[in-house]
């Protein structure tokens, strides 16, 4: 099930959370409020944790992994860096990267096997990602949009991308990254997919104000819940037209 | 796309009020003072101001009104008859339309009287002008008080109609009267409309919304209808017409086949029969209600056949009961589904659909290579997926925790790390000695410690750290004890000399004579016998060969004390000198003071003291103490504050 929430009266969760298949960080907030949505929902399978990158709240931007492992930027302080090394399980492994896009969950999208990343990235930085995160990458835009982590949402079930990304583009990415891909909205029409929501692949997040239009489309195509990806151009189809047409009749 | 929000119009003040709210405030926002020997110009000026004033706050008053009220060529189909079958078109206009008129009037008579004022020749008249100008715009304003109670009473009706959005998924439910239209809306929206078992309970149209597949969806609930031509129609039966004239909804037309509303099944077909231009182009239902009374395989065999007609028409029949809830929900799927179908088909037809063709594509993926990628969902989520009914333990969330505090709550980061509780909570310093800790730690540590604890081990057990026992003989314990007691003496003597020290600063009081020596020959044999040496035989040694101490100044360095003639004194009989005879005492400069030696360099010494004092301070001489001004003027004059006299 994907579950609405808020950070402190703000939507764009992907920037305040980062969640993968074996942790998930959580920024350090006025209230535990958000935190506690995510405690409730992932403390029994997954560490949950709040963090801070470089003393910013906006972690999910800044750094970006996998269940294998994290990459964090280079302002990354070394306590920092200490917390999240003795919160997270050795099996993940952590690693600071010089890089001058630092933002680096606005240029990488990744899920546990594929990364899409800037076209203007780092070749260490690259290697860096095949070697720690275990991924194929790929340097690519989305709806020629290069910030492909803010304009999609990866799981190894499916993806979300930008709502203006073409048949043909969305077919090419698909096989690049050998999961099905939709282009749809969060946050009632908004297409920063990336920093609208985060998801795994069993569980999914998003911002108070995505419609339940919006998360039957994300529940289909993560498969959350008996949901299947062939529900949207079967199924929630006509729901989806009624919806997004507006000014007709 | 607009909507419809009749709720914030402001309110209109019936006449009256409305007078008294702009006199007031012409009172309270202009000026009030005025005398007749102010110039001409300035009483003018006073009376046009208030004149002008009044004349714009009715202006824009008036504007309000018309202004908010909305415009019924604007507003959607549906609302625009809906206000005329409620309030009459035509009455509506000419009260908004005489509103406006009296907007112009009061502009008219502001104008006027102000260019009457530009001839008043004194104060007296020109007060008379702007009396008779305010009392010209209040008379217009008296004549509009129907026309504002009547604007009143339909902003008070408007802002209680139901918020209906024309354009939005809407399923309207027709029929009889008491044929259970409200029960069926109640049963599946939380509108809670009033259902009684007489005719016309409902009156007017309510709204209640309901979700299926994703959507919102309206419902609309309007009264009954009787069978009577259009023009015989009441305005609680126009709504409902209204209503189904103007949307584009799907249309679930109620029969009660019970025929306990006092209609029966021929005169509810016939009425159907009546209003079917109505349902022209929009999907339509008929739902035989309350056949927990009389199911439909019971009915007579006229009315099977009275009901087939719909069949021919391809209108779907559909059964239920609003008291056994039996087919409600049928009834709302199918209504719900063949208005989304209708809509849908309207849409793609219109090629509105193209722009969001992408959004609807699914895109799967082509097989790249061999590998498998499979999703990695832990164990732990599938097994609570399959036992979610079990309780689980409830774990206390930190939301809860903080609510628990309140202020005394604070985050705690290392609750939750992946570490033994032994050293979960060590306290390590981010700087430490100003080195970074950070840049010291060393994930090998532990093997590191352990290697090394075994090279230790290996040096012990090698006897690397075995002392040699030494063997203590006699001249070593003689040794040992003449050592100590060299000790014990040095650090008496040092203790000693560090008492001495203390106590001998060179104070040197005027009239203390010059120090005489302790250490003298004879002093040094009488300790060296004591001590048991023999001094015999040393006349001639080198320490006899001294030299006395002299009176400097008169006795020639050269000569042996012993050769010179004794130096005369005067005895003084201390006893019987009086106090006030003078002292021969040394003077200052000599005072304290072995020869002539010393003397010269304590004069040395003095000299350049004084010229280091001069020169730093810019004296003429050692006598030098000049004072500039004695006493400034401008720390003695004036008068004193609150500060010290000495800073000013």
């Amino acid at each position: 099930m994907a579950v609405r929430v808020q950070f402190e009266n703000n939507n764009e969760i992907g920037v305040f959370s980062k969640l993968t298949n074996t942790y998930c960080l959580v920024a350090i907030g006025g209230s535990e409020t958000f935190y506690s949505v995510f405690e409730s929902e992932l403390l029994d399978t997954i560490p949950v944790v709040h963090i801070s990158v470089a003393g910013c709240r906006i972690i999910g931007r800044l750094c970006v992994g996998n269940r294998h492992g994290l990459l964090v930027p280079n302002s990354t302080t070394d306590t920092e860096l200490q917390h999240i090394r003795n919160s997270l399980p050795d099996t993940v492994k952590i690693q600071r990267i010089e890089e001058r896009l630092s933002a680096l969950g606005n240029v990488i999208a990744c899920n546990d096997y594929v990364a899409l990343v800037h076209p203007d990235l780092d070749k260490e930085t690259e290697e860096i990602l095949t070697d720690t995160l275990k991924v194929e990458c790929f340097r690519q835009t989305i709806a020629s949009e290069q910030l492909v982590g803010s304009y999609s949402a990866l799981s190894n079930q499916g993806g979300i991308v930008h709502p203006q990304t073409s048949t043909n583009e969305l077919d090419e990415l698909s096989s690049l990254l050998q999961i099905p891909l939709v282009a749809g909205t969060i946050n009632r029409g908004s297409g920063h997919i990336g920093s609208g929501m985060v998801v795994n692949d069993w569980s999914a997040f998003c911002g108070m104000d995505t419609t339940s239009t919006e998360i039957s489309v994300i529940e289909s195509v993560f498969k959350l819940g008996e949901a299947q990806p062939s529900y949207i151009t079967t199924k929630i189809r006509s729901s989806l037209i009624d919806r997004w047409v507006v000014y007709c009749i | 796309m607009p909507m419809y929000n009749f709720k914030k119009i402001t309110v209109v003040p019936t006449a009256k009020d409305m007078i008294n709210i702009m006199l007031s405030k012409t009172q309270r926002k202009t000026p009030t003072v005025i005398h007749k020997h102010y110039k001409i110009s300035r009483i003018r000026s006073f009376y046009m101001r208030k004149v002008r004033f009044t004349q714009q706050n009715f202006h824009e008053r008036l504007s309000l009104i018309i202004q908010e009220f909305p415009k019924l060529e604007n507003v959607h189909p549906f609302y625009a008859d809906l206000m005329n079958t409620l309030y009459d078109k035509d009455h509506y206009k000419i009260a908004l339309g005489q509103i406006n008129q009296a907007r112009h009037l009061i502009d008219n008579v502001g104008k006027e009287y102000v260019r009457l004022l530009k001839f008043g020749d004194s104060l007296y008249r020109c007060k008379l002008l702007k009396k008779a100008a305010l009392g010209r715009m209040v008379t217009i304003m008296k004549k509009q008080a129907s026309n504002l109670v009547y604007l009143e009473q339909i902003r008070q009706h408007l802002s209680r109609l139901p918020t209906i959005d024309p354009y939005t998924r809407t399923v309207i439910l027709c029929g009889f009267p008491n044929v259970g239209k409200s029960s069926f809306l109640n049963k599946i929206t939380r509108a809670d409309v009033e259902v009684h078992s007489y005719a016309f309970t409902t009156k007017s149209l309510y709204v209640g919304h309901t979700d299926y597949k994703y959507l919102r969806w309206q419902i609309i609930d309007t009264p009954g209808v009787l069978d009577h031509p259009l023009e015989e129609r009441n305005i609680i039966e126009m709504q409902a017409i209204t209503a189904l004239a103007h949307l584009r909804a799907a249309i679930l037309y109620f029969i009660d086949v019970s025929e306990r509303c006092g209609y029966s099944i021929e005169q509810q077909i016939k009425l159907y029969e009546n209003i079917k231009p109505l349902f022209m182009n929009k999907p339509l239902m008929v739902v035989c209600n309350k056949t927990d009374i009389v199911p439909l395989s019971e009915l007579s065999q006229e009315n099977k056949e009275a009901l087939s007609i719909f069949e021919k028409h391809s209108v779907p029949i559909l059964s239920m009961s609003t008291m056994t809830d039996e087919g409600i929900m049928e009834v709302k799927q199918t209504a719900c589904d063949s208005l989304l179908t209708y809509r849908i088909e309207n849409k793609v037809h219109a090629k509105k659909i193209d722009n969001i063709l992408n959004r609807l594509h699914l895109a799967v993926p082509q097989e790249r290579d061999g590998k498998e990628r499979p999703p990695f969902i832990p164990e732990k989520v599938i097994e609570k997926r399959q036992h979610e009914n079990l309780l689980t333990i409830k774990r206390i969330l930190e939301k809860e925790l903080e609510e628990q505090l309140g202020d005394d709550y604070i985050l705690d980061l290392k609750k939750n790390y992946d570490l033994s509780d032994e050293y979960k909570y060590d306290k390590i310093p981010e700087f430490w000695e100003g080195h970074n800790v950070a840049d010291f730690i060393d994930p090998a540590i532990f093997k590191k410690l352990e290697e090394l604890e075994q090279e230790e081990k290996l040096r012990e057990e090698a006897g690397f750290y075995s002392v040699p026992k030494l063997e203590i003989d006699e001249t070593l314990m003689e040794i040992r004890s003449l050592a100590r007691k060299i000790r014990e003496r040095k650090s008496i003597m040092r203790q000693e000399s560090r008492i001495v020290k203390q106590s001998c600063k060179p104070v040197i009081p005027r009239t203390a004579p010059a120090r005489v020596r302790e250490r003298s020959v004879s002093n040094f044999r009488n300790k060296m016998e004591d001590l048991g040496v023999s001094m015999e035989g040393t006349d001639n040694a080198h320490f006899t060969r001294t030299r006395g101490r002299v009176r400097s100044l008169s006795v020639s360095s050269g000569k042996s004390r012993s050769a010179s003639r004794p130096v005369k004194k005067i005895k003084i009989d201390m006893e019987n000198r009086s106090a006030s005879r003078s002292q021969s005492r040394p003077p200052r400069n000599e005072s304290g003071i072995k020869d002539i030696i010393m003397k010269n360099k304590l004069k040395k010494v003095a000299h350049k003291a004084i010229a280091k004092k001069v020169k730093k301070q810019g004296l003429k001489g050692e006598a030098d103490r000049f004072i500039g001004v004695k006493k400034p003027k401008h720390l003695f004059s004036g008068k004193r504050g609150i500060g010290k006299t000495s800073r000013r």
